[in-house]
């Protein structure tokens, strides 16, 4: 292990902190605990967020992408795994994302700036609630997470539920989607390099329709709206409108003209993966 | 014409700017014994301070001097028209970002630390958040709220609105906007070991700032010299004093040099804004269309200090008065209030913007009361260039409005609207007018100098007391300087913002070109006499046969002495000329009023807006302009397109909300900007009907560029949607509520 003080920066004139730089993925979990101390990945999060309030963290366990399985992707029986630490830039980079989720190198385009894309890492954007955690609940991805007990692998879903201040995101596996229909839509208040307002994700695996969204209210699996188009509607019905709307604000979603994109976002996506446009 | 982008157009710098590369004041790191500084500001939007301990502060790791308002030297007070704002403030904090005290330290952190120990009890007051109620609110200075009202008066206009056929009212409110120049407040204080202080600082206006400077710090004003240093932006923004007096106090305490460059959190919240404007706006006309009358009621918030609010006031309402339209009638009236959120002040457009953006929308109301095409409407009321101004005086034009209105129709962005619901997109275009005069108006006191001189090293040397803050006015004069001279680019060095030399007056008001072009029309003439007397006095050569050229002066084609020579073996020294000039504000002998050079632009946008979202997508922006002889095409263009994207900005997207004085937003991942990929298609022509005898044939083209943007785009969205917003910037969920319910009524 290494332990630096961090450069200190004449103009941002942030306090040192003492950044840890532990040798394996082990190590870093019991420096976390030890230290009470978060992991930094690309940090791209973590500096606004204390610069905002003018609160540094006295230590931070950085994370280092050349553990194994932490960063690249890899196709296998299970589906794709996507390692924690690959930048976001890199991701819309791989030829593998083409196949498996078309979408996403475009919609990637939309995600935060090149800088934050270039140091910003997939794992950091599920945690942080940012566009791709959106796809991650609609696609059901299996998370890799090490902790001081061990290592497991759950559904995205119930870790976010259960997780523990040591979880070590390695990495997430999205199932087999190959010829499934997926679509992505991102409302921000710009073009882009925008705050996002609402991400929303629909899939279609061939059998069933799938939701979630991020946003200003929150990452949410529209449960309820699945059900309603899965089992009881068809796809172009439109009252699914009205059911969306309810779920949305019982989840927290309070802005009524939010909700209202919502819902004809919504409608839109399921007409596009119902079409399979 | 269109102006168009050429290859290598750029001016030098540019790409250093965009690439980061650029050496601001704010980069003078190196500076031998340099201090950084930095400012305590207040937590309270409005308060009374109990107490200021600053003695942990002293006695923290590198600190050299920590200041309080008992140390200011001398005048505690700035500001360009009401000198109210404390430099480090007494016993009340007016906003949140007064600034209370000041360190000097070794390192930025040791400054910052020791701000943190400076104990501060503060007694909160009521705050003055509401514009509306400012006045019934105790007062903030002197006995009111209200720092100015002022009205402008045309005819009877209660009789002719009882003539009118067709009246509309609204209500309009545009947003606080922020100046977001790249390169935030900042700069550095340099003792002169005399006694006095040298600044380099970005800044708009060196002499100015030298001689507020030197009544705080308790100097004389040849104590204070001002380096105006080439800065990332100002847009109105860097008009007032920003760091200098705290960075000058802390430089005459410490014998140091001291460097205080905002970090952007800062800079949003203690930076000045745009004047935020509620109005409501009445006009009516007869059944031809003919506009009678026009009344308009309009609060400003100024916020917690004047600063230039009492000149965006009148700049509102003479462009409230609706300049380009001949009205029987009109009662324009405006106040501007004392608030405590946060500063308002100068901001590129400088209240006329404002006031634009509900003229225009005004006219299109009409237009489809009477059921006419908009143009049309606009084309019965427009001015003719013989006729007065709104207020009444002479106004220079450079084209006739109807011609610009014409060019506008005459777009090719009128396609067709999409108006089928079934498609995503909406797509509609819409245009609207504005107009825009140059200089400081109304009478206020405007002149300017500038001077030549052949230096030691046979340079050709301008000196200007303009700012450049990524306008290019090098460039500029380089050009006019050359197109006179017939010498090259490499021949020149331009000089400016130094105030030991010639006080051009502010780089604001869209002023400087046409003070440039009118001193140089005066000092090159001149000039190329004497150096050619002196050259016919080292050749033999007759005068008449001398000109100057490129790289020296020329007889019979061929070069005869280069300018290094003639300055070796010439009186460089008695080749210095000097000349200021008025600004031309009225012509001979007539009563100023208003501003009499005047520019015109017709901006068509078109949008297209997201049926889903209610989201607005500008796709594209034309503009026709009319603002004289085109000197430097990249800086024409640049200003243009520039002050479009920043009335995109305000129109879509910008705003700094306030909530119990405090301002929602602290940084620009927060306030939002347009970005690179929300700027559209911009195209710029150029009209201009100027004889070749006008002698102001350069006008300044810093403003004109935003002036119709936002109510061009308003249009263009209601052609889009059947939609009028009023109210800035666009609210994406208002329109898609509007549209909602538009679908509801038609199914
Ligand atoms: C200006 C700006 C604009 C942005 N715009 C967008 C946008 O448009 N859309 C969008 O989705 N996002 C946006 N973001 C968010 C961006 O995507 C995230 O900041 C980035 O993905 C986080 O990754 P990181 O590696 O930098 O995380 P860090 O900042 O290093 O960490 C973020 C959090 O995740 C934790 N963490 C990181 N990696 C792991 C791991 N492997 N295991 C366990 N915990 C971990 C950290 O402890 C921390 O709590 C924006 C960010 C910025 C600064």
């Amino acid at each position: 292990m290494s332990d630096s003080l961090s450069n200190l920066n004449p103009v941002t004139a942030r306090r040192a902190i003492r950044v840890l730089r532990p040798d394996s993925p082990d190590q870093a979990v019991s420096l976390a605990r030890q230290f009470s101390a978060s992991y930094t990945a690309g940090g791209t999060w973590l500096q606004p967020t204390h610069e905002r309030d003018q609160c540094w963290p006295e230590t931070l366990v950085a994370l280092n992408s050349s553990w194994p399985g932490f960063r690249g992707l890899d196709a296998g029986p299970n589906g794709l795994t996507v390692g924690a630490l690959t930048s976001l830039a890199e991701l819309a980079r791989q030829a593998l994302i083409r196949d498996y989720l078309p979408p996403l190198a475009m919609f990637l385009n939309r995600v935060a700036g090149p800088g934050v894309r270039t140091l910003g890492t997939v794992g950091g954007n599920l945690i942080v609630g940012g566009d791709l955690s959106a796809l991650a609940m609609a696609l059901d991805v299996r998370v890799d997470v090490i902790n001081h007990t061990g290592e497991r692998a759950l559904p995205f879903s119930r870790w976010l539920r259960e997780r523990a201040s040591d979880d070590l995101l390695r990495g997430f596996t999205i199932p087999d989607c190959r010829g499934w229909r997926i679509s992505l839509e991102k409302l921000g208040y710009r073009e882009r390099f925008s705050p996002t307002r609402a991400t929303l994700a629909c899939v279609h695996d061939g059998d069933r329709v799938r939701l979630a969204v991020s946003g200003e209210g929150g990452l949410l699996r529209l449960v309820a709206t699945e059900t309603f188009v899965n089992d009881r509607a068809d796809l172009a019905s439109g009252d699914v409108g009205a059911v969306i709307d309810r779920e949305l604000a019982a989840h927290g979603w309070q802005d009524a003209h939010l909700r209202m994109a919502l819902r004809r976002m919504t409608t839109e996506l399921l007409s596009e993966v119902a079409l399979g446009t | 014409m269109e102006l168009k982008p050429q290859p290598g157009m750029a001016g030098t710098g540019v790409l250093e700017r965009i690439e980061g590369r650029f050496g601001y004041a704010t980069d003078q790191h190196h500076l031998p014994g340099l201090l950084h500084g930095a400012i305590l500001r207040s937590r309270h939007a409005h308060a009374r301070l109990l107490r200021v301990d600053t003695s942990r502060a002293r006695l923290m790791p590198g600190v050299r001097a920590v200041v309080t308002a008992a140390d200011v030297p001398g005048l505690n007070r700035f500001g360009i028209v009401v000198r109210d704002q404390p430099v480090l403030c007494e016993d009340r904090v007016r906003y949140e970002g007064d600034a209370i005290a000041a360190v000097a330290a070794d390192t930025v952190e040791q400054a910052r630390a020791a701000l943190e120990v400076i104990d501060v009890d503060y007694a909160p007051l009521a705050v003055v958040d509401q514009a509306e109620t400012a006045e019934q609110m105790s007062p903030l200075h002197g006995e009111s709220n209200l720092l100015a009202r002022e009205a402008f008066e045309r005819g009877d206009t209660d009789a002719a609105f009882a003539r009118c056929e067709v009246i509309v009212e609204h209500h309009y409110q545009t947003p606080r906007q922020m100046h977001a120049f790249m390169e935030t407040e900042g700069g550095v204080a340099i003792p002169d070991n005399n006694g006095g202080v040298i600044f380099r600082v970005g800044c708009q206006s060196g002499h100015r700032d030298a001689e507020q400077l030197a009544d705080i710090l308790g100097l004389k004003p040849s104590q204070v010299t001002v380096e105006a240093t080439p800065t990332g932006g100002a847009f109105g923004g860097k008009d007032e004093l920003t760091i200098q007096p705290a960075a000058g106090i802390l430089a005459l305490q410490t014998g140091s040099p001291v460097l205080i460059h905002l970090d952007r959190f800062e800079s949003c919240r203690t930076g000045i804004k745009r004047h935020p404007v509620s109005m409501i706006m009445t006009t009516g006309c007869d059944r031809q269309g003919r506009i009678l009358a026009h009344r308009v009621d309009a609060l400003l918030d100024t916020g917690a200090y004047a600063s230039l609010g009492p000149a965006v006031l009148e700049n509102f309402l003479d462009h409230a008065t609706a300049p380009l339209y001949r009205i029987e009638a009109y009662s324009v009236s405006g106040r501007l209030v004392y608030t405590n959120n946060g500063v308002s002040g100068a901001f590129r457009g400088f209240g006329g913007n404002q006031a634009t953006f509900a003229v225009e929308s005004q006219i299109d109301a009409l237009a489809e009361k009477l059921a006419m095409c908009p143009m049309e409407l606009r084309r019965i009321n427009l001015r003719t260039v013989d006729e007065p101004g709104s207020r009444g005086q002479v106004v220079r034009w450079t084209a006739p409005p109807s011609n610009v209105l014409a060019e506008a129709g005459a777009s090719p962005l009128w396609a067709p609207a999409g108006s089928d619901l079934r498609r995503r997109w909406l797509t509609g275009t819409g245009m609207a007018m504005g107009a825009q005069g140059n200089g400081l108006g109304d009478g206020l006191p405007d002149s300017g100098g500038g001077r030549v001189s052949l230096t030691a090293e046979g340079r050709i040397r301008l000196e200007f007391g303009f700012s450049d803050y990524g306008q290019n006015l090098a460039e500029a004069i380089t050009c006019l300087v050359c197109e006179t001279l017939g010498c090259v680019a490499g021949d020149i060095d331009v000089v400016l913002g130094n105030s030991r030399g010639p006080d051009s007056g502010p780089t604001s008001a869209s002023r400087s070109s046409v003070l440039i072009h009118g001193v140089l029309a005066d000092i090159l003439p001149r000039w190329n006499d004497c150096v050619r007397d002196q050259a016919a006095a080292l050749t033999g050569l007759p005068r008449d046969q001398l000109h100057s050229g490129p790289g020296g002066l020329f007889a019979g084609g061929r070069q005869v002495l280069s300018y290094r020579e003639l300055a070796e073996k010439g009186q460089p020294e008695q080749t210095l000329i000097d000349a200021s000039q008025a600004f031309p504000v009225a012509p001979e002998g007539n009563q100023p009023v208003g501003r009499y050079l005047q520019l015109q632009i017709s901006t068509v946008a078109r949008v297209a807006v997201d049926r889903l979202t209610g989201r607005v997508r500008v796709t594209d922006l034309h503009h026709i302009t009319a603002a004289g002889r085109v000197i430097y095409p990249p800086g024409y263009l640049g200003q243009i397109e520039g002050a479009a994207i920043m009335g995109l900005g305000m129109a879509l997207s910008e705003d700094m909300p306030t909530r119990q004085g405090h301002y929602l937003a602290d940084n620009l991942d927060q306030y939002i900007i347009p970005t690179m990929q929300d700027v559209p298609d911009q195209r710029v022509d150029v009209l201009d009907n100027t004889p070749t005898t006008d002698r102001f044939p350069v006008r300044g083209v810093g403003e004109l560029g935003i002036e119709a943007v936002a109510p061009a785009i308003c249009s263009a969205i209601e052609a889009a949607t059947g939609i009028r917003v009023r109210h800035l910037p666009v609210d994406a969920g208002y329109l898609l509520a509007e549209l909602c319910a538009q679908e509801e009524t038609c199914s």
